[in-house]
C-alpha cells in the first residue's frame, strides 16, 4: 500500500537559476514527512518532481525502489493535492472523488461506492451529489484528500493545503490528517512553511533554505537541537547573539559577545576565534540573579504565557516568554532586571560563510 | 429651467436619437412589408397586406439563396470553431516569445479586406483543383463556405483565448495526475470549460458566415446565397418582398437571442444553487 521514496543526489535548475541543489532524502514507507522552508526554497519543485511534473536536472527520484525517469504523473503511483487544491467546478463532490477511477474504466456504480466510502471517511458523509461550490473551504479540503485517496496512491503528496484556511480549522485539520494517514497508512509527503504544521504532524521534518536541505529530523531534534543558524531561527521564535568564540570543552562553547562572554552546547565545527552564534529560546530565558543586564522594553500577555521584550547592552533586543507561575506581572516597562539560561538549552552554531 | 432639469432633458434625447438611429430603419423597413405599394412605402400605408410574404414565399431565386446561406452557414460553423480551438489552444502552447509573431499570424484573416479573400480564394483553389484533377470541388458553395471559414476561424480563435485566459490550468495537472491521458484531459476538464465559448463561437460564426457578403461575392462564382441575391435585386430596384424577408429574419433573430439569454439565466441558476 505504502511505498517508500528515495531522492538521490537530485538537482533542478531553471536557466541559470538553480532550484534544488544535489538534494538526496530516504522516506520511508508509511512514514509522515514534511519538507518545510521560506517560499522559494525549493520544496515545491521537489514535490513537482517526485509527481512527475518536472523532471530533474541531475540525479535520480525512486518510488517503491522503481527509477521514476521518463514516467508521466499519470503513471506514477502518487497523487498530488494542490495548493489551491484544483477541484473540478464542473463535477459533482462524487465525480470528483470518482474521476481518477473513471479515467481507469471503473463502472459508474463502482465509482459512486467508492466515492460514498472515502467521504465517510473524511467526515463528509453523504455530500456526493453537492456541488463543489456549495462547500466551505474546509469541506473542500477534505473532497481534495479522498479524491486523492480514491485511486490507492502509494505515496500522497501534499502542496500547502491548509494555507487557505483560518487558524482554528488550520488546527483542527492537522489532527484530522495525521488521523486519516495513520488509517491509510499511505506515506505521505507534506510541503509547507508553517513550522507548526511540521512539527505537530510529522514523523520526520526535513527544513530547507535556498535550495538545500539543512537539516533532517523528528521534531525535538529540529526544535531542540537545530544544526545551522537557519533552522535555529526559522523554526520557532528564537533569541540570536552574534560573537567569536573563545574556547570549546566538553560538548559546550564560550562565546564573547556584546552581552558579555555566554555559554551553550556547542554545534558542529567550532573552534575558537570562529564567528557564531549563540541562540537560546524565549521560554528558557528567566530572571535570575545574575545574568545579562536588560531593561524590561514591552510586555505582551497572551494568556498561557507572557512575551517580555528586553533591551540589552549595545542595542541589542531579547524576547523572554514566561509562563504564569514565574510573576512576569513584577516586569513592568522601565524596570532593571538581570536574564538567566542554562547553558544545556542553548546552542552555539557556526556561522556560515555563503 | 434648473440645470438638472437640462442635464434629464439632453439625456432623454440622446436616448431617443441613439435608438432611432439604431432601429429607426429597421422599424421603417418592417411597416414597408405590409403595405400594399410595389416600391417599399411607409407613407401614406396604404392597406395592410401578408401579400408580400407570399410573393417572398414564391421567389425561386431568393428561397434558393436562403436554402444555401444556411447549408454555407452549418459547415463554416463545423469548420471555423475547430479550427478556431485548435489555434487558441496552440497560442497557450506556444514559446511565449513566439506567441506575437504567432497572434499576428492567425488574426491577420480578420485585418485582411474580404475581398481580397474571396478573389485570393477563388485563384487559389482553381489551381489546386486543375493540378489534382479534382475539378468537380470547384464549386460556389465550396469556395464561399472555404473562404469565409478562413477568417471566420480567426474570429472563434479570439473568442477562446478570452476565456483560456481565466482557465485553471492545475486543473488540468490535476487530472493527469489522476491518471487521465492527454486526450481525457481534454474531453472531460478542457471542453466542458470551454463549453460556454463554444456555443458563442458557434453563433458567432454562423452569423458572420448568414451576412457575409464581400467575401461570398467572389468566391460563390455561379451559385448564390441571400446576400448575393438580395444585392442584385436592390440594383434591380427594392420590392417589399425583401422588407418581408427582413421582417422575418429580425423574428428568428430576436427569438433566438431571447432563448439564449433564458437559457444563460437558467445556467446561471443552476450555478448559483
Amino acid at each position: 500500500m505504502s511505498a517508500d521514496i528515495d531522492i538521490d543526489h537530485v538537482t533542478i535548475r531553471f536557466g541559470d537559476f538553480v532550484a534544488v541543489k544535489d538534494v538526496s532524502l530516504k522516506i520511508a514507507g508509511g512514514e509522515f514527512f514534511s519538507i518545510l522552508g521560506p517560499s522559494g526554497c525549493g520544496k515545491t519543485t521537489i514535490l513537482r518532481t517526485v509527481s512527475g511534473f518536472l523532471a530533474p536536472t541531475a540525479g535520480t527520484v525512486r518510488i517503491g525502489g522503481k527509477d521514476m525517469a521518463g514516467v508521466g504523473p499519470n503513471k506514477r503511483p502518487t497523487a498530488l493535492i494542490f495548493q489551491n487544491l484544483a477541484l473540478f467546478p464542473l463535477m459533482s463532490v462524487a465525480e470528483n472523488i470518482g474521476y481518477g477511477l473513471r479515467v481507469r474504466g471503473v463502472p459508474g456504480k463502482e465509482r459512486r461506492r467508492k466515492a460514498d466510502e472515502l467521504l465517510s471517511l473524511v467526515a463528509l458523509p453523504g455530500s456526493g451529489d453537492k456541488r463543489i461550490g456549495e462547500l466551505s473551504g474546509g469541506q473542500k479540503q477534505r473532497v481534495a484528500i479522498a479524491r486523492a485517496l480514491a485511486v490507492e496512491p502509494q505515496v500522497l503528496l501534499l502542496d500547502e493545503p491548509l494555507s487557505a484556511l483560518d487558524l482554528r480549522l488550520r488546527q483542527h485539520m492537522r489532527t484530522e490528517l495525521r488521523a486519516i494517514q495513520k488509517r491509510v497508512g499511505v506515506t505521505f509527503i507534506y510541503i509547507t512553511h508553517d513550522q507548526g504544521e511540521a512539527l505537530t504532524m510529522s514523523d520526520r521534518v526535513a527544513v530547507m533554505n535556498h535550495g538545500v536541505v539543512e537539516q533532517v529530523g523528528d521534531g525535538h531534534a529540529v526544535y531542540d537541537s537545530p544544526a545551522t543558524p537557519f533552522v535555529a531561527s526559522f523554526v520557532g521564535e528564537n533569541n540570536g547573539v552574534s560573537g567569536r568564540i573563545s574556547a570549546v570543552a566538553d560538548g559546550f562553547a564560550q562565546i564573547d559577545t556584546a552581552l558579555g562572554s555566554l555559554k551553550g552546547r556547542a554545534g558542529a565545527g567550532l573552534e575558537p576565534g570562529a564567528a557564531a552564534t549563540l541562540f537560546v529560546r524565549p521560554e528558557r530565558l528567566r530572571p535570575a540573579a545574575e545574568g545579562i543586564a536588560a531593561m524590561v522594553s514591552a510586555t505582551a500577555f497572551e494568556g498561557h504565557l507572557t512575551h517580555v521584550g528586553l533591551s540589552c547592552a549595545d542595542g541589542h533586543s531579547l524576547t523572554m516568554s514566561l509562563g504564569r507561575d514565574i510573576g512576569a506581572h513584577a516586569l513592568t516597562p522601565g524596570a532593571e532586571v538581570r536574564i538567566g539560561y542554562n547553558p544545556a538549552e542553548a546552542i552555539v552554531l557556526r556561522q556560515e560563510a555563503r | 429651467m434648473s440645470s438638472a432639469l437640462i442635464g434629464r432633458a439632453m439625456l432623454g434625447f440622446y436616448f431617443l436619437a441613439f435608438f432611432g438611429f439604431l432601429f429607426g430603419p429597421l422599424i421603417v423597413m418592417s411597416v414597408t412589408a405590409f403595405n400594399t405599394p410595389e416600391y417599399p412605402q411607409v407613407w401614406p400605408f396604404e392597406q395592410f397586406t401578408f401579400a408580400w410574404f407570399q410573393k417572398l414565399a414564391q421567389d425561386d431565386n431568393l428561397m434558393q439563396g436562403l436554402q444555401n446561406s444556411f447549408i454555407i452557414g452549418a459547415f463554416v460553423v463545423a469548420l471555423a470553431v475547430p479550427m478556431g480551438l485548435a489555434g487558441a489552444i496552440v497560442m497557450t502552447q506556444v514559446y511565449a516569445p513566439a506567441r506575437g509573431l504567432y497572434y499576428l499570424v492567425v488574426v491577420s484573416p480578420v485585418l485582411t479586406p474580404g475581398v481580397i479573400i474571396g478573389i485570393s480564394t477563388v485563384i487559389f483553389w482553381k489551381d489546386v483543383t486543375g493540378f489534382t484533377g479534382a475539378q468537380s470541388l470547384f464549386t460556389g458553395m465550396f469556395l464561399a463556405t472555404l473562404g469565409q471559414s478562413t477568417f471566420i476561424a480567426s474570429y472563434c480563435m479570439l473568442i477562446f483565448l478570452s476565456r483560456l485566459q481565466r482557465y485553471d490550468r492545475t486543473q488540468e495537472e490535476a487530472a493527469l495526475d489522476l491518471g487521465a491521458s492527454r486526450g481525457q484531459v481534454f474531453l472531460h476538464i478542457l471542453l466542458p470549460f470551454l463549453r460556454p465559448a463554444v456555443v458563442s463561437a458557434a453563433v458567432i460564426a454562423f452569423l458572420s458566415s448568414f451576412e457575409n457578403y464581400n467575401t461570398t461575392t467572389f468566391a460563390i462564382l455561379a451559385d448564390k446565397t441571400l446576400t448575393t441575391v438580395l444585392a442584385g435585386r436592390v440594383r434591380q430596384g427594392m420590392t417589399p418582398a425583401i422588407s418581408a424577408m427582413a421582417v422575418l429574419i429580425i423574428a428568428v433573430t430576436v427569438a433566438g437571442a431571447i432563448l439564449y439569454e433564458a437559457a444563460k439565466a437558467r445556467e446561471r441558476r443552476d450555478a448559483a444553487v
